[in-house]
């Protein structure tokens, strides 16, 4: 992780622009906006959450919880054994819900990350070689403007079957195409400028320029639009468990949710109904925080100053 | 005008374009849906002879390429058939959806609008204030929020617990009405108020945000100096710079109405609200194929042409934009 002059001090050498560059220069950033800053913070409790959470919780996602006489703990509240309660399953609600974080960090972060991959290469493509090359993706990019999300996932979920691999595919299907538009732009933008025509004139190849000139300067919008498909993959995941297309064999929040919700439990069982959609709010008010941090980092126009 | 008029043209062309592939997706998917679309109607202890001759009735044995072309027609035309459950063609069911979808939403729509755009004017013109901090963080947290939580949340203060308010539905049980009358009884709107808050509580931010940015654009042009000169007052003053204020909202809100479309599937269901996303659902789960594929047919359409819409507003409204 060669950061080559940066941080090391007040030196006038010339910095390279490395490609890790951007994301540890938006982490000083994102601690200067007081909203930014709980932002992250919520998000690496989350983090820990997910990471510790095999060995925190008391029980398995799915386990029921007997009592000594071999009865069931069927919807209680919050009571010593189970922190949170139990489902009327038996199930406690505390390891349910930590289990639900590693859920909504995979789903979050594979499908924002892809997605973001994705749109930029579209992007980056699209916007350099322009002409044909643009039309045709800039078509489909309308196409996938033009499908509703939650409807068609149901659809596809109903042709086939539910699963957490799906949904990631789905969620990266419709992050990429905001991307796309986004990086297109700003790669118009950039190719007319002299350090492109400097390059080619010194006989850099198309891909070099793309990937090596062109690139590390849209990275930002990159980094924002996966910050912002984080929270829109997690949307959408409990979204779609919530009605009842979720991967059965997975317990996210919007599962939890969707069993709370069928099973009644909203009339008095709140210990059920409230912990997943508190985390499932906190995790993506954070990951907005730190969006809009972002944000105002790379649009200078959005400053507060 | 000829620039305007080509652009409106190219953005029709490319809207229709779109339309004929996504009909194309929708086919091709229900193809390789589950569940034999003839076991509705034909039992297995038919004869050959009379599966066959139910299967010509209902056009399943053309060759692929003529189901297509019909089936475009049919689409172009609104013609969706039969629903394979309810006893209505599905022209009508899903119509009614809609428009129990719109009467959920149009109040939404309009209420935060306008309350959005006075609050956000306001907070744009006080800039450093107090108001105006609170309006941006309350803003940016209700935004956040999942609309199906607060919905929850909403439902279990207000219904379970206190009994205020009725916790679904969308008028008292028992009185079936046609639309109209439905709309306009006491009961609709009892039933109308906890959606209202919660898709408002959401909707409203959007219009404030936006109108406190545009607005602390607008607040620095030179125009507003000739008029304090003039000796306007204050409050004329605001009403000019909100008026110059407003043309991101114009098109913000016509996105925005199409994309609600979709976002309303979670409401409906959490309160039972007979709307169209409640019945893409219901439908799907029952493999209720003909009305599933209105339905997206019809949110399809809908954003669509609010996005198409969103771009002619943009032409015309602002003199300063051209067309080459």
């Amino acid at each position: 992780m060669e950061m080559s002059g940066a941080g090391r001090g007040k030196s006038a050498r010339v910095r390279k622009l490395s490609f890790l560059h951007w994301p540890l220069e938006s982490l000083k950033v994102i601690f200067q906006d007081t909203l930014g800053a709980i932002g992250l913070i919520f998000l690496v409790i989350f983090i820990v959450m997910a990471f510790l959470a095999p060995m925190v919780a008391p029980w398995g996602p799915f386990d029921v919880v007997f009592n000594p006489d071999k009865s069931v703990r069927r919807l209680l509240p919050p009571n010593p054994t189970n922190l949170l309660g139990t489902t009327n399953m038996g199930m406690d609600v505390f390891s349910q819900l930590l289990y639900g974080s590693r859920i909504a960090l995979v789903v979050g972060f594979f499908s924002a990350i892809a997605g973001a991959l994705l749109g930029t290469l579209v992007g980056l493509f699209s916007g350099y070689y322009g002409r044909w090359i643009d039309q045709v993706l800039m078509r489909i990019t309308d196409i996938a403007f033009g499908i509703p999300i939650l409807p068609f996932a149901l659809i596809i979920i109903s042709v086939t079957k539910p699963s957490l691999t799906i949904i990631i595919l789905l969620i990266i299907f419709f992050l990429w195409r905001t991307t796309a538009r986004v990086i297109r732009s700003q790669v118009l933008s950039l190719r007319e400028r002299p350090f492109v025509w400097a390059a080619k004139a010194a006989g850099a190849s198309d891909l070099k320029i793309l990937f090596f000139h062109i690139g590390p300067n849209v990275l930002p919008f990159s980094f924002l639009y996966m910050a912002i498909g984080v929270s829109a993959g997690v949307m959408y995941e409990a979204a779609l468990s919530f009605l009842g297309f979720g991967d059965p064999h997975v317990l996210s929040w919007g599962q939890m949710l969707n069993f709370a919700f069928n099973a009644g439990a909203m009339r008095n069982a709140w210990w059920w109904v409230l912990p997943p959609g508190l985390c499932l709010s906190l995790f993506v008010t954070s990951s907005f925080m730190i969006t809009r941090a972002y944000e105002q980092m790379i649009n200078p126009r959005l400053r507060e100053i | 005008m000829t620039g305007l008029k080509k652009y409106i043209l190219m953005r029709l062309i490319s809207l229709v374009f779109v339309i004929f592939c996504i009909l194309s997706i929708i086919f091709v998917l229900v193809k390789f849906l589950p569940g034999d679309p003839t076991a509705i109607f034909v039992d297995s202890r038919f004869s050959p002879e009379m599966i066959d001759m139910q299967k010509k009735l209902w056009g399943l044995t053309d060759p692929l390429w003529v189901q297509y072309l019909s089936y475009l027609k049919n689409m172009a035309i609104f013609d969706f058939g039969r629903s394979f459950f309810q006893i209505q063609p599905v022209r009508e069911i899903v119509l009614e959806k809609l428009l129990n979808t719109c009467a959920m939403m149009v109040p939404s729509v309009i209420l935060s609008v306008v309350l959005g755009t006075i609050l956000g004017a306001v907070a744009g013109w006080k800039r450093g204030s107090k108001f105006e901090t609170t309006m941006v963080t309350t803003s940016l947290f209700l935004r956040s929020a999942p609309s199906f939580f607060v919905g929850i949340l909403v439902l279990m203060l207000f219904s379970y617990t206190l009994r205020w308010l009725p916790s679904g539905g969308m008028s008292p049980p028992g009185t079936a009405a046609g639309f109209w009358q439905t709309v306009f009884s006491v009961g609709f709107l009892k039933h109308l108020i906890l959606p209202t808050i919660v898709l408002m509580s959401r909707e409203i931010t959007g219009p404030i945000l936006l109108l406190r940015s545009s607005m602390l654009e607008v607040k620095g042009s030179d125009f507003l100096d000739i008029l304090r000169a003039k000796g306007l007052s204050e409050a004329q003053i605001i009403k000019h710079a909100t008026r110059n204020a407003l043309l991101p909202l114009v098109t913000y809100v016509a996105v925005m109405t199409g994309l609600l479309f979709q976002g309303q599937v979670l409401l409906e269901i959490i309160f039972a609200w007979p709307g169209i996303g409640r019945e893409i659902v219901t439908a799907l789960k029952d493999l209720d194929y003909p009305v599933a594929q209105a339905c997206f047919y019809l949110m399809a359409l809908t954003i669509l042409l609010m996005n198409f819409i969103a771009d002619l507003l943009y032409g015309f409204i602002d003199p300063r934009i051209t067309y080459n």
